[in-house]
C-alpha cells in the first residue's frame, strides 16, 4: 500500500541494479535530502551546531569504519588513531599554506599510508589477533602525537585549525561548517552504497565470508585486503580531518582516545555491521543517546518531585545507555538497520502478513 | 481524561518548583553559571566534592539574598570528559544565559577555548586547563584564577630550598604521568636547576597510573634526595605507595595539588609526613565554610552528603565560586544588570587581595595576569589532616611568565 511495488517490472540489467528502485524509498529519501539542506533554516543554532553536525561527521567516520568492518570483515580496533593521523596532517598541512582541499587528501593519503602498514598485519593474523595489531597502533599513534611536540603543538598539546577556504568558500559559522559535513557524508555514502554493488564489494565481501574460499574462486585475499584497509583509512583521515575543521576547531591528543576507538566499533555493531543505514543509526545513537538522557534526567531532577542526589542523575544515563546497548544487541544481532529493515519489510506489503522481495 | 491529570500534575509540580526556588530570593534576573562538568569518567576522583562545594556555596549567597538582589542559579550537567558532550552543554547553557562555565575537564576545556573567546563567555579552568591562559591580554575570557602547575612547581622547588635543606647539589626525580599535564612542570624545572645547580630527572609511568612498579625500580636506583610526584586520582595513591615500598621515606615526597584526604585515608600510616602543594586551605575552622555549615547544611539545604564538608577538594570548590561571586559582585556594581560575560570578566580583573576570610591566599587579577599571582603553600600529613608548614607565597614568577609568555605567543600565533 505505502510501497506500491505491483507494475514495477525489471525488464533491462540497469534496472535491476538501481540503488533505490521503489519509488516510495526514493521519494523518503527525497524528504530527507531536502529536510538536510533546509536545516540551517529549521533548527536553532543549538540542535544545527552541537546535535546534527557532530553526528553526520562520526556518520562518515563510521562509513569508514564499516567498509573495513562489515563489508571487508577486518577488525580495527584503532580507528581513532586513523582519524588522529588525518586530523593533525591536515592541520598541519593548512598551516602551512596547502590549499584545504589538497589538505584534505593529504590527510587522507598520510592516514591511509600509515593506516596500511598496520594492515599488513591483516595478511597474517586474523580475528582477535588483528584486533591486537590495531589496537598496538591506537596505542603507537597515541604516544607519537603525545611525545612529538611538533605534531602535537608544543607544552599545551593543542592545534588550533586555522581559517581555511573550501572551494573559495571561507569556513566559518555553522552554516558553512554543516554543509562541509553535509557534503563529505553524502561522498561517503554514496562510495559506500556503490561498492557495495560493484565487483571491488563483492570480492571484499567474498573475502570476508571466507578468504581462502575466496582465493579458490580468483580473488586475490592479499590485494583485497589491503584495498580494505586503504579506502577505509583514507576516508577515515578525510573525516578525522572534517571532525577537526568543521566541529572541534582545535586538536588535543585526548579527543582521539582509546575510548574514541571503542565508540567508533560500537557504532558500527549497534547500527549493524555493513549497512550504510546502520552506521547513520549507530553514529546517532552512541553519540547523541547519552546527551539527550542526560538532558533528560536533568529536566526531571530539575521539576523536583522527589530529592535525588546529581550523582545519581549523572549515573542513571549511564545504566540506561548500557541497558539500552544490551537491548539492541539482544533483540536484533544484526543491529538497528536490521530493526529499521524489518518495519520497512513489514510494511512492504501492508496489511499482507507476508514479504516476498 | 487521562491527560487532564497528568497536565494537572505536571502543572501542580512546575508551580510547586518556582515556588521553592524562588522563596528566599527577590525575583530579579538570576546570574547563570554553568558547571559542566565530568561527574562519571576521569575526573571523578574530585568532581563530587567540588562540584557539592560550589553549589554548597551558590546557595550561601542566595539565602543571604543572592548579588544585590539577584539569585545566583547553577547549571549542573555531566560531561563524561568527551569533548563533544561538553561542546553541546556549552552551546545548550550559553543559549540559556550562563554567563561562567566551569568544566573542570582539560580536554574539554581546551576545546572550548576558541568558541568562549569568540562568544564572550568567562570561562574558569582553577588548577586544569591551560596554564598559558593565566596572560590576559591573549586569553581575555580564560580565567585559570589559581597557580598554574608551573607555579606548583616553583612553590615545591622553593620549599625543598629553603626548608629541605637547599637545592644546590642534589638529585631531585618528577615522577609524572605520561601526559601534557604530567610534563607541564618539566620546563620551569630544568631552568631552576640550570639557576640552582642540582640535578633533575624525570621519570614517566603510562596512563592511567594505576600500575607504577617498573617506572618507580629506576627511580629507587637512580636514588633521589627528593621526589616529586606529579599525576591525579588513583595514580597518586599508587605512586606514594611504590614510593614506600622503593625506599624512599614519606618526608621526601612532595606531590602536585592532587592529593586529599581520601588518598591518606587508603594508604593508612605510611602516608605521615608526605607533603603537597595546596592552592586553598582545607578544614571547617575557616568562616566561609563555618557559615556554609550553619546557614545552608544545618537547615538540610546542602547539596550533597555532609561529611564532604570542609575537605581540600569541597574548599577549592567554594573558593572558585567565592572568587566568581566576587567577580560578579564588582561587575553588577561598576556596569549594573544585566551581567554579560564581557562585564564579568571586567569584574574578575578588579579583584585585589580577596581571600575568602582566610579560605585561599590573596589573590588579585589584571587585564595582564588571569593567575591571580601563583600563590601557594605546602602542607604536610600529619597522621589525620593536612597542617601546613609555610605561609601563603609566590615564588620564581619571573619563570612562570616567560612560560606563559611563550605558549601564549605560540597561541596567537595559530598553536
Amino acid at each position: 500500500m505505502f510501497y506500491r511495488q505491483s507494475g514495477i517490472h525489471h525488464t533491462r540489467y540497469a534496472a535491476t541494479r538501481k540503488l533505490w528502485p521503489l519509488a516510495a524509498d526514493r521519494r523518503l529519501l527525497g524528504g530527507l535530502l531536502a529536510l538536510a539542506l533546509l536545516a540551517p533554516l529549521l533548527l536553532p543554532e543549538l540542535y544545527l551546531n552541537s546535535y546534527l553536525a557532530p553526528w553526520l561527521i562520526w556518520t562518515a567516520a563510521a562509513l569508514s569504519l564499516t567498509l573495513l568492518m562489515g563489508i571487508a570483515g577486518q577488525l580495527h580496533f584503532g580507528f581513532a588513531a586513523v582519524m588522529a593521523i588525518g586530523a593533525y596532517t591536515s592541520i598541519h598541512l593548512a598551516r602551512a599554506g596547502v590549499p584545504f582541499e589538497l589538505a584534505l587528501i593529504g590527510a587522507g593519503l598520510a592516514a591511509a599510508l600509515i593506516g596500511c602498514v598496520f594492515g599488513a598485519a591483516a595478511l597474517r593474523v586474523k580475528g582477535l589477533y588483528l584486533v591486537m595489531a590495531t589496537l598496538a597502533m591506537q596505542y603507537l599513534v597515541s604516544w607519537v602525537i603525545i611525545n612529538v611536540p611538533v605534531i602535537s603543538g608544543g607544552a599545551q598539546a593543542t592545534l588550533a585549525t586555522p581559517e581555511v577556504r573550501l572551494l573559495f568558500i571561507p569556513l566559518d559559522g555553522d552554516t558553512a561548517l554543516y554543509y562541509t559535513a553535509l557534503g563529505w557524508t553524502l561522498i561517503c555514502t554514496l562510495l559506500l552504497l556503490n561498492i557495495k554493488r560493484s565487483s571491488v564489494g563483492r570480492a571484499l565481501v567474498a573475502v570476508r565470508d571466507k578468504d581462502f574460499a575466496a582465493a579458490v574462486i580468483g580473488v586475490d585475499p592479499l590485494r583485497y585486503k589491503l584495498l580494505a584497509f586503504f579506502t577505509s583509512s583514507f576516508l577515515g583521515g578525510v573525516s578525522g580531518a572534517i571532525l577537526a575543521f568543521c566541529y572541534y576547531q582545535a586538536v588535543t591528543p585526548e579527543q582521539f582516545g582509546f575510548n574514541v576507538s571503542i565508540q567508533l566499533v560500537a557504532m558500527v555493531l549497534v547500527g549493524g555491521l555493513g549497512s550504510v543505514i546502520g552506521a547513520y543509526l549507530g553514529a546517532g545513537f552512541i553519540l547523541l543517546l547519552p546527551i539527550v538522557l542526560t538532558n533528560l534526567l536533568a529536566w526531571v531532577a530539575g521539576l523536583e518531585l522527589f530529592p535525588v542526589s546529581f550523582n545519581l542523575i549523572a549515573h542513571i544515563p549511564l545504566m540506561v545507555y548500557g541497558a539500552l546497548i544490551i537491548a539492541v544487541i539482544l533483540f536484533e544481532p544484526l543491529g538497528l538497520a536490521k530493526i529499521y529493515d524489518n518495519i520497512r519489510k513489514y510494511f512492504l506489503v501492508w496489511p499482507f502478513r507476508h514479504a516476498q522481495r | 481524561m487521562k491527560k487532564t491529570w497528568l497536565s494537572g500534575l505536571l502543572g501542580a509540580c512546575s508551580a510547586l518548583a518556582l515556588g521553592a526556588s524562588l522563596a528566599n530570593v527577590p525575583d530579579k534576573e538570576p546570574v547563570r553559571f554553568a558547571l559542566l562538568q565530568d561527574f562519571t569518567a576521569v575526573y571523578t576522583f574530585l568532581t563530587n566534592e567540588y562540584n557539592q562545594g560550589q553549589q554548597d556555596y551558590l546557595r550561601l549567597v542566595n539565602a543571604r539574598g543572592g548579588l544585590d538582589g539577584h539569585p545566583v542559579e547553577a547549571l549542573v550537567r555531566d560531561t563524561a570528559n568527551e569533548p563533544q558532550r561538553g561542546i553541546e552543554a556549552y552551546n545548550r547553557a550559553r543559549g540559556d544565559g550562563a554567563v561562567l562555565v566551569d568544566f573542570l575537564s582539560t580536554p574539554v576545556s581546551r576545546a572550548a577555548v576558541n568558541r568562549v573567546l569568540e562568544d564572550e563567555v568567562v570561562m574558569i579552568t582553577p588548577l586544569h586547563g591551560r596554564g598559558d591562559a593565566s596572560h590576559g591580554e591573549t586569553f581575555p575570557f580564560v580565567f585559570p584564577m589559581m597557580a598554574t602547575y608551573w607555579s606548583q612547581a616553583a612553590i615545591l622547588a622553593d620549599y625543598i630550598d629553603t626548608e629541605l635543606g637547599g637545592l644546590a647539589g642534589k638529585r631531585i626525580a618528577l615522577v609524572h604521568i605520561d601526559s601534557p599535564f604530567g610534563r607541564e612542570p618539566v620546563p620551569v624545572l630544568e631552568t631552576l636547576a640550570a639557576r640552582h645547580g642540582f640535578e633533575l630527572r624525570a621519570f614517566a609511568y603510562p596512563s592511567p597510573g594505576t600500575e607504577q612498579s617498573a617506572t618507580w625500580s629506576d627511580v629507587r636506583r637512580y636514588r633521589p634526595d627528593q621526589v616529586l610526584i606529579w599525576g591525579a586520582g588513583s595514580g597518586q595513591q599508587v605512586s606514594v605507595r611504590e614510593a614506600i615500598r622503593n625506599g624512599i621515606r614519606p618526608e621526601h615526597i612532595l606531590s602536585v595539588v592532587w592529593l586529599a584526604e581520601a588518598d591518606a585515608e587508603h594508604l593508612g600510616k605510611h602516608m605521615t609526613g608526605v607533603k603537597r602543594y595546596e592552592a586553598v586551605a582545607p578544614g571547617r575552622e575557616l568562616p566561609v565554610i563555618q557559615a556554609i555549615l550553619d546557614e545552608v547544611v544545618a537547615k538540610g539545604e546542602g547539596s550533597g552528603p555532609e561529611e564532604n564538608v570542609g575537605s581540600s577538594y569541597y574548599n577549592i570548590g567554594v573558593a572558585t565560586m567565592a572568587v566568581a561571586v566576587e567577580a560578579a559582585r564588582l561587575a553588577l556594581a561598576e556596569y549594573g544588570a544585566p551581567l554579560t560575560g564581557d562585564k564579568l570578566r571586567r569584574g574578575f580583573e578588579q579583584i585585589s587581595n580577596f581571600d575568602a576570610e582566610g579560605l585561599m591566599p590573596p589573590l588579585s587579577f589584571s587585564a595582564t595576569d588571569h593567575q591571580g599571582g601563583g600563590f601557594g603553600r605546602v602542607s604536610r600529613w600529619d597522621g589525620g589532616a593536612w597542617v601546613p608548614v609555610t605561609e601563603w607565597r609566590s615564588v620564581y614568577q619571573d619563570i612562570v611568565w616567560d612560560e606563559i609568555e611563550k605558549d601564549a605567543a605560540g597561541f596567537r600565533d595559530g598553536r
